[in-house]
């Protein structure tokens, strides 16, 4: 009941919330210098035919006025069409979207398969080969720039080794996908019953992903680590010591209470990675949301980036109304 | 009282928390105290005087940095500290029980009422799941929580402060410990629910058989329910006796004053106190502890340091000069 009332107070606050970041981005997008009329039309064409295109495309108009055609569309689910494509936003994104999804999650499943363990075990000594490694493995994730790692990946599995699939797009040329359902290819084909399908999208993602999970396990591993230490040294956990439970009882209690934070972060990358992934989609020609949305910035083609904006905060605050949830089943005291 | 006699038997155990920048703390200082069983003992000291440390170090949990330097702990017979630390375990929870004195915040806060007491059962007891829940909801009626069934399935922030420190009760003595120790169980407690708890507490120590070690800054309270008395100072004992004897002829400078402190006669309280101030010509660690304070103090006092000496009936103290006839 207390839960059903908390989403439905959330799901209230949303529509305020989606009409704020729209406003501002919508703002904050037209402030980007370039005309789409003279992009769309050339080097070469006359000043009429570029006047009769902006009036066209409606951007001779005031702001304001722009601004409430676009709401007038995106309450209908129209956000528009990119010159580019040539197809309405919607339907590029929803094909986007979930590739980049699909990386992502992925990408940190496996930072955290990295970093949570490592972190839990780096917490339990002060000293020692691990806590040292932890530290080094911090430091490192943390300077290291992700598509620098992709291309040292590439360069190592792909041009020496040969052991992975050339670094373009989601799947082989020669390989018929599957038919979409989800978007994610993984699943599709599993859906499908498509080994071939399967294998050549595993294959494909195993290095961009595993480039998301090496750089984005430091922060995990840095709040598990220091959330862990935390926990140990808390009263409830030296009093389950004195009580003599088992030491894996007592383990498992401590981390249990360092989920939330661990779930932060983790929330907290999540929202960030689906623009931020940018340069490794790029460097795989991944073709996802974010290399959609910077052709958009580069070629002043706006309506794809506010596409793209609209779509990533619906999807954060669903993430985020995900992850209060989860907080609710992890924590009684939420419950109140 | 031989060794084989005593449930614990503490022989001076020295207790150091080094530290980097300052010279090294010393909690305990040859600390000797000796538990039979089925006795009820308070140990009676002010704050920093080293009682939770004396409880942690018996349980071989001293907190880093601090580490036990010295000193034997035998529990039953068994030396507590050659123990390996697997048995050690075996031990905390099932045979030697602590009462802690924040329940709200030692409690885990993620797990049921029920499944905490049910976990010690779970582990100590051998029993299986739906027994060690049938044994919870034993202990929490034993406890005299009221709707026992429904609290079972309480978070410990649903709980008043009484109440959780009776389900840390509960815990204690869920597996009938031989030894429980009560470190300021109750401090946190207003008085009336102060009484409740400790009444209840004698009564299941009681029952069980079990000895206790009752850990307090509050001399009153051990009056009621201990039948010996130890008041720490510093990390020594510094007096030991019967409680009646302790209270008809406290011999000890410092325990007068612990008692003149409750007294309602200002003119007493004043005879007893006196400002801690350092002493010119006292070399640190050199002669008795509590020279800086005491009423009664002598040139012998910061010369050389007092030993624990029996005064017959059992009744020890470590001073130069006790007060032998009644204050
Ligand atoms: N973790 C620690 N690090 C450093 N010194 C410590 C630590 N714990 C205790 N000590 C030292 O040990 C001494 C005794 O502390 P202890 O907690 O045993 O006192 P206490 O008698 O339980 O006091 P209280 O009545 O306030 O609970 C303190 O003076 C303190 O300086
Ligand atoms: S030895 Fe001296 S200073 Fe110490 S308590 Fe006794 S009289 Fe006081
Ligand atoms: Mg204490």
């Amino acid at each position: 009941m207390q839960v059903l009332r908390y989403i439905g107070r959330r799901v209230l606050f949303v529509v305020p919330q989606l009409f704020g970041i729209i406003l501002v981005s919508f703002f904050l997008v037209k402030l980007i210098p370039g005309d789409p009329a003279v992009m769309m039309l050339g080097p070469t064409a006359s000043e009429q035919s570029i006047a009769d295109l902006r009036d066209k495309l409606g951007v001779s108009k005031p702001l304001v006025v722009q601004f409430g055609r676009y709401m007038h569309d995106v309450v209908r689910g129209d956000l528009g069409t990119s010159w580019q494509t040539t197809r309405p936003v919607t339907e590029d994104l929803f094909q986007r979207f979930p590739a980049t999804l699909e990386l992502i999650t992925l990408g940190l499943l496996v930072a955290i398969a990295i970093g949570f363990p490592l972190g839990v075990a780096a917490a339990r000594r002060k000293r020692g080969a691990v806590r040292r490694f932890a530290d080094y493995y911090g430091l490192l994730a943390g300077a290291v720039p992700d598509f620098w790692l992709a291309l040292v990946l590439i360069f190592v599995f792909y041009t020496l080794l040969g052991w992975s699939p050339p670094p373009l797009g989601r799947i082989d040329m020669a390989v018929i996908p599957p038919p979409t359902i989800t978007g994610s290819l993984v699943i599709d084909s599993l859906l499908a019953g498509d080994l071939r399908a399967l294998l050549s999208a595993l294959g494909h993602l195993l290095l961009p992903v595993l480039t998301l999970g090496v750089i984005n396990a430091g922060p995990i591993l840095k709040m598990t680590q220091s959330t862990m230490e935390r926990t140990l040294n808390s009263e409830f956990i030296r009093y389950a010591e004195t009580c003599g439970l088992p030491r894996r009882v007592v383990l498992r209690q401590a981390v249990r209470a360092a989920l939330p934070s661990v779930l932060t972060i983790v929330s907290v990358l999540y929202g960030f990675l689906i623009g931020g992934a940018v340069l490794v989609e790029i460097v795989f020609s991944w073709g996802g949301a974010g290399q959609y949305a910077v052709q958009g910035v580069l070629n002043a083609d706006l309506n794809p980036v506010l596409g793209f904006v609209v779509f990533s905060a619906v999807l954060s605050l669903v993430i985020y109304l995900i992850v209060d949830l989860l907080y609710f089943a992890l924590d009684p005291r939420m419950r109140g | 009282m031989s060794a084989a006699a005593s449930i614990l038997d503490v022989a001076d155990l020295w207790v150091a928390f080094p530290s980097y920048r300052e010279a090294t703390i010393y909690a305990l200082k040859g600390l000797d105290l000796r538990i039979a069983p089925g006795e009820m003992i308070g140990l009676v000291g002010e704050s920093g005087s080293g009682k939770t440390t004396l409880a942690r170090a018996i349980m071989g949990l001293v907190p880093p940095p601090g580490v036990i330097e010295r000193g034997q702990v035998a529990f039953a017979g068994l030396d507590l500290r050659a123990m390996d630390e697997e048995t050690r375990r075996g031990l905390l929870g099932r045979d030697i029980a602590m009462v802690i004195p924040n329940p709200r915040a030692e409690l885990n806060p993620v797990l049921t009422v029920g499944q905490q007491i049910a976990n010690i059962a779970l582990h100590h007891l051998g029993v299986g799941r739906k027994e060690a829940m049938a044994v919870a909801l034993d202990m929490l009626r034993a406890v005299r929580i009221p709707d026992p069934e429904r609290r079972l399935h309480a978070y410990p922030h649903e709980l008043s402060g009484g109440m959780a420190q009776r389900v840390v009760i509960a815990i204690a003595l869920a597996c009938s410990p031989k030894l429980v120790i009560s470190d300021d169980a109750t401090s946190g407690l207003d008085v009336t629910v102060q009484a409740q708890v400790l009444d209840l507490l004698q009564s299941m120590v009681r029952q069980k058989g079990a000895a206790t070690l009752f850990i307090t800054r509050d001399i009153a309270i051990t009056a009621h329910f201990c039948s010996r008395i130890g008041i720490i100072y510093d990390g020594q004992i510094v007096e030991m006796a019967d409680t009646r004897a302790f209270f008809a002829r406290p011999a000890h400078p410092y325990s007068i004053m612990l008692l003149a402190a409750f007294s309602h006669n200002p003119a007493l309280r004043a005879r007893w106190t006196r400002g801690d101030v350092a002493i010119a010509g006292q070399r640190a660690g050199a002669g008795c502890a509590f020279a800086p304070r005491c009423v009664r103090r002598q040139p012998r006092c910061l010369a050389e340091a007092p030993e624990l000496r029996t005064l017959g009936f059992g009744h020890q103290t470590r001073c130069h000069f006790p007060v032998q006839a009644p204050a």
